[in-house]
């Protein structure tokens, strides 16, 4: 292992060499008197041809366009204090593209492309992951001078002339800095504290996560067994490259995508079949966002919240997307079985033919193509206010007690159910059209009510009464004898 | 089914049938297994049924309603397949499956003594139906 010496010969020949690399490079120019191109040093034509900059660039002179790169400031900072101690930075290319862009982590390997960085002549190579290094035809050197970061990369098999070339380096701001322009709007200090647990990351769940994420949430713990299939992406965040895979993965990608710091527990599970995880894992949360697609998910997560007094924000939307609605639940207030115990049990939409299968929203004695026919999905654009709404009041309830720029919100937010029409159809069909509405509800509003809480509710009441419960006997029972087999 | 929950189905049952006429299984504390309820059921005509309601997942889903055997159709044929017409769902263990309650209007309020009410109509039904060969539908109507 070399001493600081070395590294700092080292890093000063590779400095060197970059800098001298300027007066070996070569433009190709064509010369339309001679029908060819030739090669002239760089900086030295004077507009008798065309500069063939592609070709220059990526043609006979590859590689010698000037890289950029991305390092993340808070791995840079530790980097520079494990340089005290060791002489090299174990590092990975993270995302590697045909536009000279490049990701490097100075610490984990992450993600998909398991390349090694190497301070040359430090550390001693692994040649099967060199391998990786030469497919993608560049090296990297990072070399931190007082802990400024400058990255160095030429080809793996350089060609005479190919010397190192000096990077353009870009730094992704540390934690405390990546939310900067939030502030003053949400007190990004605070929701990176703050703990939301989302239950089902279909398109509600996918797009709340991440919009959670984008406002500085700093931990998050998601629950869906589901894969991402073709019928999710016309409504879901996740593109053709996730088909196939879980929905926690993709959405853990996207969250750490947004906020790199963000803390991500994952859980492909089906929360009516582990209910000790679901209830450990609602009293670690601070808020639930509960996006499932059946009410039996919704009763057993209104039963945690309830009992672990918890905060959560439950949405849903109806046929086709043509309304929908959220609820949120306080402790001590009313739950989501006082609201649907209320008559509020809506027709839902049923998105999917397989989960409306597996909960019995289409009935085994439905045919598969009666089923497809019952499949009515909405436009995204017609979930979104209602994912909107939910990240909004998850915020509020989030940010509460801090001054910050949706205090106001607490005012206007204070109801306990908010409905919402897309278009005048079924439900809405006698709303009237936006203009003139007068006193009439009317599609692409939000509306507010108060729900009271079921005195006899089976989920929030110490004092349930059961449907059913009357004074009637059964009788002619007594002689019979039920079988016990 | 937590305990505050199975105190009041059994205090709502006991008042409504003899002691003789239902039992729950594996209820008790750190018990394994299904747990279930077996509950006896005397039609208008005097035939006698026993009703398995599962209860994995109650109240929070509707249980699944079993008659602990397999009933036979005004045809002769076993009644073991999901048909809306005659109200019933998939067989499982060799039993004829009821179906009662659909999901989008349970709720967690339902006692098993209502679900008991719409199984023993569906079994009145069903006599009905051996007596004059018309489907269950044809008295009973759907609900989601």
């Amino acid at each position: 292992m070399a001493n600081t010496q070395q590294l700092n010969n080292l890093a000063e020949d590779v400095r060197e060499e970059g800098l001298n690399q300027g007066s070996s490079m070569k433009d190709l120019v064509f010369d339309p008197i001679t029908g060819d191109f030739r090669q002239v040093p760089r900086g030295t034509h004077h507009g008798e041809g065309d500069v063939v900059t592609e070709m220059t660039n990526k043609g006979f002179a590859a590689d010698t366009v000037t890289p950029i790169v991305y390092l993340r400031e808070d791995e840079l900072q530790k980097a520079a204090k494990s340089l005290a101690k060791k002489n090299y930075i174990p590092a990975y290319v993270e995302e590697v593209d045909e536009e000279g862009v490049f990701h490097i982590r100075l610490k984990h390997q992450i993600s998909k492309i398991p390349m090694y960085l190497e301070i040359p002549g430090i550390y001693t190579r692994d040649e099967s992951q060199l391998s990786d290094v030469r497919m993608r035809g560049c090296r990297f050197c990072v070399l931190l001078k007082d802990s400024e970061p400058e990255v160095w990369c030429r080809p793996v098999s350089p060609a005479k002339g190919d010397n190192w070339q000096r990077g353009n380096v870009f730094l992704i701001p540390s934690e405390e800095n990546l939310f900067s322009r939030s502030k003053g709007i949400l007190e990004v200090g605070i929701l990176k504290n703050k703990r939301v647990m989302i239950v089902g990351l279909g398109s509600f769940g996918s797009q709340i996560a991440i919009e959670l994420a984008k406002a500085g949430v700093g931990s998050f713990a998601l629950m869906d067994f589901d894969r991402v299939e073709l019928h999710n992406l016309s409504r879901h965040t996740a593109t053709v490259h996730d088909l196939g895979r879980l929905k926690t993965n993709v959405i853990e990608e996207a969250i750490l995508g947004k906020n790199p710091y963000a803390k991500v527990d994952k859980f492909p599970i089906n929360i009516n079949e582990d209910l000790p995880l679901l209830y450990n894992e609602v009293e670690k949360a601070d808020l639930v966002i509960c996006a499932t697609d059946n009410n039996t998910s919704r009763f057993n997560l209104s039963k945690a919240l309830v009992e672990k007094q918890k905060i959560g924000i439950f949405g849903r939307a109806i046929t086709r997307a043509e309304g929908g609605d959220v609820f949120r639940y306080r402790p001590g207030g009313p739950c989501y079985c006082c609201l649907v115990g209320a008559g509020n049990l809506q027709e839902e939409e049923i998105s999917d033919v397989a989960s409306a299968r597996r909960d019995g929203r289409i009935a085994a004695y439905v045919s598969p193509e009666d089923a497809e026919a019952m499949v009515q999905v909405g436009l995204s654009s017609d979930i979104e206010p209602i994912c909107n709404m939910m990240v909004k009041l998850s915020l509020v309830e989030l940010s509460k007690g801090t001054e910050s720029g949706i205090t106001s919100l607490e005012e206007e937010l204070i109801y306990d159910y908010y409905l919402w029409a897309n278009r005048r159809e079924r439900h809405y069909a006698n709303w009237k059209p936006m203009p003139n509405a007068g006193g009439m509800p009317t599609i692409l509003r939000w509306y507010g009510a108060k729900i009271e809480k079921e005195e006899h509710c089976p989920i929030c009441s110490q004092a349930i009464r059961l449907e059913g419960d009357t004074d009637e006997k059964v009788a002619g029972l007594d002689d019979i004898e039920i079988d016990l087999q | 089914m937590d305990k505050d929950r199975y105190n009041a189905e059994r205090s709502l049952l006991s008042r409504k049938f003899p002691a003789n006429a239902f039992r729950f299984f594996n209820m008790e504390e750190g018990a394994s297994g299904e747990q279930y309820l077996r509950i006896g059921a005397r039609t208008n005509s005097g035939n006698v049924y026993t009703l398995h309601m599962s209860l994995d997942g109650f109240p929070f889903a509707q249980p699944k309603v079993f008659v602990t055997r397999m009933l036979k159709d005004s045809k002769g044929n076993d009644m073991n397949s999901a048909s809306s017409a005659m109200h019933t769902l998939s067989a499982e263990r060799g039993w004829t499956r009821i179906c009662h309650y659909g999901p989008a209007s349970w709720t967690p309020a339902v006692s098993l003594y209502k679900v008991y009410v719409k199984c023993r109509l569906w079994l009145e039904m069903y006599e009905a139906h051996l007596r004059t060969g018309k489907p269950l539908d044809y008295y009973l109507n759907h609900q989601y």
